[in-house]
C-alpha cells in the first residue's frame, strides 16, 4: 500500500515537472519576442506621399486679335504626379535622418536628404540637402495630401530652392506668444546666361555662400496665426566670369491663419515672394546676342478654405477652397510675362491624410517679353479641370 | 598693416548685433502659465491643423510617434515642450 502511494506521488511530480517545463519554454519564447520588439536606439520608418490624377486642358493663344484653341488631356497631371516615400531614421532622441526620393515628371529625383541633430531645446542643427527656409509653402504646405488644391501656386515653390549646406532652426516660447527662426548657409543659386536661376547644385559656382533665413511669430497663445519674413542673399555669378559679382537678393512674406469658428474650420494662407538679380548683360538663347533688362520677379498667392467640421456625416468631410495667384517675370526679357490664375476646388477627405480633389483653374499669361528679341508677345489662357487623389504613405 | 575694409567692419557689427538680439531673445523666452498649462490634446488640436488635418493617434505605434514628432518639429518648428506633450498624447 505504501509502495503504491509513493509510486502515485512520483507520477504526479513527474507530470508536474512536464507541465512546468512547458510553461518555462513558453515564457522563454515570450521573453525572446519581447526582447525582439523592445525599442532600441535605432528606429526606422517609411512615410511619404503619393499623388495622382487626371487633367483636361483648354488652351487659347491670342496674337494680334487672332485666337487659336486646342484641347488636351492627360493621365496623370504631369506637374503634380509623384510617388515619394520618405525614409526616416531616428537614432535615440537626438538624431534624425530624412531621405525622400521621388518618382515624378522629372523621372527619379530626390526631394531632400539630410541629418538633423536636436542639440538643445529650441536648437536643431541640420546638414545635407534640404528645402531652404524661404516662406512656408515649399517646406510645409506643398505635399499633395496637405494642399487643398490640385496645383501649386505658380512662382512660389519655384523660388524656394532645395540646396546643399547647413542650417540651424528652432521654436521658442515668448510668453503667450511663440517665435521660430531658421537660418541656412548653402551653395546658393546659380545665374544662367539668359538671366534665370538654377538651384540645388552640389558644386558651388563661386566662393560665396548664400545666406537664407526666416523669422516667424505666432502672436496668439492658441497658435492660430503665424506671420513670417524671409530673406535670401548671395552672389549668383560664376567665379571668374564677367557676372561674378552679380547678386541675387530674395525676400518673402508669409501668413497662415487657421481657426475653428464653429461649425466652420477657416484656413487662410498667403505668401509674397520678390526676387532681384543684378542688371548685367544676358544672352538671348535665340541668336546668342547680349541684352539687358530689369531682372525683377515677384509672385503672390492668397488662399482661403472652409470645412464644416461641426457638421455630421458626408458634409463634414467636404472642404471648399479658392486661391488667387500672380507671377510676374521680368519684362523686356525673353521670358517676361504677367501671369495670374484663379483656382477653386472641392475636396472630399476620406480620412485625415487622404483626399480626393476636384479643382478648376483659370490661368492667363500676358507676355511682356521683348518683341525685338523675337519672343512670343501674345496672350495665353488655359482653363484646366483636375481630378486628383493624394495620400500620405 | 592692412586696414580692415569698411564693408568688413559693417559685417562684424551686424553679426555682433544679431548675436546680441538672438541671445537676448533666447534669454527672455519664457512660457506663460496659461501656455504651460496646456495639455497634449489641446496642443495637438492647435498645432497640427496649422498645416494639415489633426492625425489619428492610432495611425502610428508609440515608437513611430517619437520619430514623427521629431520630423514634425523640424517642419512646424514647434517648441520642445509642445512636441513632447503632443507625442505623449498620441502615444496613449
Amino acid at each position: 500500500m505504501l509502495l503504491l502511494i509513493i509510486l502515485q506521488q512520483t507520477a504526479i511530480k513527474a507530470q508536474q515537472t512536464v507541465v512546468d517545463s512547458s510553461v518555462l519554454d513558453r515564457i522563454t519564447e515570450l521573453e525572446k519576442q519581447v526582447s525582439y520588439k523592445k525599442s532600441g536606439e535605432e528606429h526606422f520608418l517609411v512615410v511619404g506621399v503619393a499623388t495622382m490624377g487626371f487633367a483636361a486642358y483648354k488652351t487659347t493663344n491670342t496674337i494680334g486679335g487672332i485666337a487659336s484653341t486646342s484641347k488636351t488631356n492627360s493621365f496623370p497631371d504631369a506637374d503634380n504626379f509623384e510617388f515619394s516615400p520618405m525614409l526616416l531614421w531616428r537614432h535615440g532622441s537626438k538624431f534624425l535622418m530624412e531621405f525622400e526620393p521621388s518618382f515624378n515628371n522629372n523621372g527619379l529625383s530626390v526631394n531632400w536628404a539630410d541629418v538633423s541633430y536636436f542639440a538643445a531645446p529650441g536648437l536643431i542643427i541640420r546638414a545635407g540637402y534640404f528645402v531652404l527656409p524661404f516662406g512656408t509653402y515649399a517646406k510645409r504646405e506643398a505635399a499633395g495630401w496637405i494642399d487643398k488644391l490640385a496645383t501649386d501656386p505658380m512662382g512660389i515653390a519655384d523660388m524656394t530652392p532645395t540646396d546643399y549646406g547647413v542650417e540651424v532652426e528652432g521654436g521658442l516660447p515668448l510668453g503667450n506668444m511663440k517665435m521660430n527662426y531658421d537660418l541656412a548657409l548653402t551653395n546658393g543659386n546659380q545665374l544662367n546666361p539668359d538671366g534665370t536661376l538654377t538651384n540645388g547644385n552640389i558644386v558651388d559656382n563661386n566662393n560665396n555662400k548664400t545666406v537664407t533665413g526666416r523669422l516667424g511669430l505666432l502672436p496668439f497663445s492658441n497658435s492660430s496665426l503665424e506671420i513670417g519674413v524671409s530673406g535670401m542673399f548671395g552672389k549668383v555669378g560664376d567665379q571668374g566670369a564677367l557676372v561674378q559679382n552679380t547678386s541675387g537678393n530674395l525676400y518673402a512674406f508669409d501668413l497662415n491663419y487657421v481657426k475653428t469658428l464653429s461649425p466652420i474650420l477657416l484656413n487662410i494662407k498667403s505668401q509674397y515672394n520678390i526676387q532681384n538679380i543684378g542688371n548685367v548683360n544676358y544672352l538671348n538663347p535665340a541668336d546668342s546676342s547680349t541684352y539687358t533688362f530689369n531682372n525683377h520677379t515677384s509672385s503672390f498667392f492668397a488662399q482661403c478654405s472652409i470645412r464644416p467640421v461641426g457638421a455630421e456625416g458626408f458634409l463634414k468631410n467636404l472642404e471648399l477652397a479658392g486661391r488667387y495667384t500672380t507671377f510676374n517675370t521680368p519684362s523686356n526679357s525673353t521670358f517676361g510675362a504677367n501671369q495670374h490664375s484663379v483656382t477653386i476646388g472641392l475636396d472630399y477627405w476620406l480620412n485625415w491624410r487622404s483626399v480626393f480633389k476636384i479643382t478648376y483653374d483659370s490661368y492667363t499669361n500676358n507676355s511682356t517679353a521683348s518683341k525685338n528679341l523675337g519672343a512670343f508677345t501674345g496672350t495665353t489662357n488655359i482653363n484646366t479641370f483636375y481630378l486628383q487623389f493624394s495620400i500620405q504613405l | 598693416m592692412k586696414r580692415p575694409k569698411f564693408k568688413n567692419i559693417s559685417l562684424l557689427i551686424a553679426t555682433a548685433f544679431s548675436i546680441f538680439i538672438v541671445v537676448s531673445l533666447i534669454d527672455s523666452c519664457k512660457v506663460s502659465q496659461q501656455v504651460a498649462a496646456k495639455s497634449g490634446a489641446q496642443l495637438w488640436a492647435e498645432n497640427c491643423q496649422r498645416c494639415h488635418n489633426t492625425p489619428s493617434p492610432s495611425t502610428f505605434s508609440a515608437e513611430q510617434w517619437e520619430t514623427i514628432g521629431l520630423h514634425m518639429q523640424t517642419r512646424a518648428l514647434i517648441t520642445d515642450d509642445e512636441r513632447k506633450k503632443i507625442v505623449d498624447f498620441l502615444k496613449q
